[in-house]
């Protein structure tokens, strides 16, 4: 998978006919193999511009910034990317017409170790639901399979869970970047943050962690795209995904629902309810 | 002279860490202000009798309550949470308990699965005329947290 040509030529076409003001798209980091984030001003920068399988992060999370907001942007969305944009848009976050997408048909980008990452493995549409431009062929949509860690876990006691998600809660540092990488989490003040740093109690304790990652994970519950930005952004590596496959699973087994933002205006399985819903847990 | 025995009281999720002798269970108690919260009224003016372990907050609609609140209910002085709306079709806004039911599944699961027991948090559907059965719940509930023993999992330290 490498695009490189092909981006350059339309963000090059792009900035010459005046169609944007800024591309968002991917450049080497400069002394190793990794991509960084990079956001193009002029004509004359087209040529830093980068595609490959490394291409990891989710660029739609660059609109939620002020420094985008009311220009007109180019960028280039992977499947999960494009269905995070999509659900931007049903949210009235960005305007499409102010948009230039770039579409990939993805065939899955790698992680740190060189294989091909978890979450492209158990991808369920890895083409772009929303373009001006589609890049590749598409191979339309596969089936759902449960994430491998959360069957594992779920076969272990409870009391043993407890143990393994005390130690990630205790390891958060509270840096919220999980919630800044996140193209969902636009708020502009979050209530999370109630639970702060103040001189008497310090921010990074383990119950504020767990009050910060379980509110955080259960207000993305049924629009979550897995594109795995937190997990990217995590200095500490903690399995993130953790939470949001499991809602992503009970949401799935009990409503049938799945793939968020597949098209504008669907706003996820929490907008929506059915009269047939489980209600045994319910005394 | 006899002494009663009594069965030591431990902690469902740290089986190492006891209760004290006199410990009683703290339920919050969410309930929705159009059937719930009167059905809750009804059993005071009925004189039913109920334990007392229940703190009452009371919220417009079902689909009021944020996961949040159950998360900070935890994390504060509640050993378990009791959330009640209307039966499904008798919701005064006409869906919001739908809505609700599918969040409080999630919820539920979610706290299963990160290691709080399935009965911390507990719902259920109680009608303004449903005195008698409020009273059951309430008494369902209290005794399910009795059995599980005080939460000790992600206490705000200084509470």
């Amino acid at each position: 998978m490498d695009y490189t040509k092909q981006i350059q030529d339309i963000a090059g076409r792009l900035f010459s006919e005046g169609k944007i003001d800024i591309f968002i798209g991917y450049r080497n980091t400069g002394f190793d193999e990794n991509q960084v984030p990079v956001l193009i001003h002029q004509y004359k920068d087209v040529d830093q511009l980068l595609f490959t399988d490394k291409s990891v992060f989710n660029l739609a999370n660059y609109l939620k910034y002020e420094h985008t907001r009311n220009k007109r942007v180019g960028l280039i969305v992977k499947g999960c990317d494009s269905r995070a944009l999509n659900l931007m848009l049903t949210e009235s976050q960005v305007k499409r017409e102010n948009l230039y997408i770039i579409g990939i048909a993805c065939e899955g980008v790698v992680n740190e170790t060189g294989e091909k990452a978890q979450n492209c493995v158990e991808c369920m549409m890895p083409d772009a639901v929303v373009y001006d431009e589609l890049l590749g062929s598409a191979t339309g949509k596969r089936e759902y399979q449960v994430n491998a860690d959360i069957r594992e876990l779920d076969e272990k006691t409870l009391t043993d869970r407890v143990e393994y998600f005390e130690e990630i809660f205790e390891n958060c540092i509270r840096c919220n970047a999980c919630r800044h990488s996140c193209p969902l989490c636009y708020c502009a003040k979050c209530c999370i943050d109630q639970e702060t740093a103040t001189l008497f109690h310090g921010a990074n304790t383990t119950s504020s962690a767990f009050h910060a990652l379980m509110t955080w994970s259960l207000h993305l519950a049924g629009r979550c795209v897995d594109c795995r930005n937190c997990e990217k952004a995590c200095p500490i590596h903690l399995p993130l995904h953790l939470l949001h496959k499991l809602n992503e699973k009970v949401i799935y087994e009990n409503f049938q629902e799945n793939l968020a933002g597949m098209t504008e205006g669907d706003r996820g399985a929490f907008y929506k309810y059915s009269l047939s819903d489980p209600d045994d847990f319910i005394l | 002279m006899e002494a009663e025995i009594k069965e030591k009281i431990v902690s469902m999720e740290k089986p190492h860490m006891e209760a004290p002798p006199d410990w009683q269970p703290v339920i919050m108690g969410i309930l929705c202000n159009w059937c719930s919260y009167a059905g809750s009224d009804l059993t005071g003016t009925s004189r039913i009798q109920y334990p007392p372990n229940i703190r009452i907050i009371r919220v417009p609609c079902s689909s009021r309550v944020d996961p949040w609140f159950i998360i900070k209910s935890l994390q504060t002085i509640a050993d378990g949470v009791l959330i009640s709306g209307c039966h499904p079709g008798d919701c005064h806004y006409i869906s919001g308990n739908y809505y609700a039911r599918r969040r409080f599944l999630v919820t539920k699961k979610l706290l299963n699965f990160v290691g709080f027991h399935e009965n911390r948090v507990q719902f259920s559907w109680v009608s303004a005329a449903e005195g008698a059965k409020f009273a059951k719940v309430v008494t369902k509930v209290t005794e399910d947290i009795r059995k599980l023993g005080p939460l000790h999992l992600y206490k705000k330290e200084n509470s």
